[in-house]
């Protein structure tokens, strides 16, 4: 005995059209970020005793400065950790190496959450967006610094 | 010739059976592939067909906000122009007086009606902001200003899932 599939056939001809219309191929993701305000919180002294040290990524045409704020820490172990990136010709940024740097910056002061990126007028926005993809995330999901902030160069 | 039209005309005519087996397979692949890619989210709704969102590794999901769309010919609030973009620039906004812009005062309206609505919750607003990936950061850095003043400090950057 044969089993009648004109009926489901013709149901399948109206649900292969409808979830067509309704199917997205790409798919749009988030990175949540915010830009510097003024508050009245920013002069409290830090009450953890974990140093929290807040990574700045300046962005350029031909290199990444990277340099590190903290109040608890000397000058000169903050100047210590500065570093410039500099692109090699046409390629891309060395971000494999900068990420290898800001992991073990994590690694010393794992209570630090927070990087700031200060780019350039005339840095692509591509750019910044694979900046943030290296500070934030390793490869492995650890996290090193989710917080991402951009903002503009004073002066 | 008249035996084999009688044989002819005294034969039933049967229809010739269609094997639906391998079409049915076929539609059974395109319909669990259709339902894995179906979306609820208008994602695409007030793109422009030569924009260029960058790729990212993100894989959080953006929530329904008031969407910012930044091409490389206009900025739209949702489906609405707000400014033209001319060689990088906004026309319109003048970066010494962000407050006299269209979208200052189209925010700082949200953000008045979003404050009443969610009593005084300012913190948990957040823009959707859709930008072209060649745009230079200059272009992007004066709508971020006039946001914040707006009062709209937090961003959520759309990318494309890498």
């Amino acid at each position: 005995m044969d089993v009648d599939m004109v009926p489901i056939m013709n149901m399948f001809l109206v649900l292969v059209p409808f979830l067509l219309m309704s199917a997205s191929f790409l798919h749009i993701k988030a990175i949540n970020t915010s830009v510097p305000v003024l508050g009245s919180t920013a002069n409290k002294p830090a009450v953890n005793l974990n140093i929290k040290a807040t990574v700045v990524l300046e962005l350029k045409k031909a290199t990444i400065d990277l340099s590190l704020n903290a109040e608890a820490l000397e000058p000169e172990v903050l100047a210590g950790w500065s570093r410039v990136f500099p692109k090699n010709g046409d390629d891309p940024f060395p971000f494999q190496v900068l990420a290898e740097h800001l992991e073990q910056i994590k690694n010393a002061y794992p209570a630090s959450d927070t990087l700031i990126i200060v780019p350039n007028g005339d840095v692509l926005y591509d750019t910044i967006i694979q900046t943030m993809d290296v500070a934030r995330y390793r490869e492995t999901d650890t996290k090193l610094f989710p917080n991402v902030v951009i903002s503009g160069k004073i002066g | 010739m008249r035996s084999y039209t009688s044989r002819r005309a005294g034969r039933t005519f049967n229809p010739p059976k269609l094997n639906i087996t391998s079409m049915m397979d076929m539609f059974t692949i395109i319909l669990i592939f259709l339902l894995f890619s179906f979306s609820s989210k208008p994602e695409l709704a007030g793109l422009e067909k030569n924009m260029e969102l960058p790729q990212s590794t993100a894989k959080t999901d953006y929530q329904e906000s008031i969407k910012l769309i930044l091409s490389r010919s206009t900025l739209k609030m949702g489906d609405r122009i707000l400014a033209r973009i001319d060689h990088d620039s906004i026309v319109g906004l003048d970066p010494k007086n962000l407050k006299s812009s269209d979208l200052y005062r189209e925010l700082s309206t949200r953000a008045k009606t979003q404050a009443e609505m969610e009593s005084e919750q300012t913190e948990s607003l957040s823009i959707l902001l859709l930008c072209d990936r060649r745009l230079p950061f200059k272009t992007i850095n004066h709508i971020t200003k006039t946001a914040a003043l707006a009062g709209f400090p937090n961003f959520q950057l759309a990318v494309l899932k890498r």
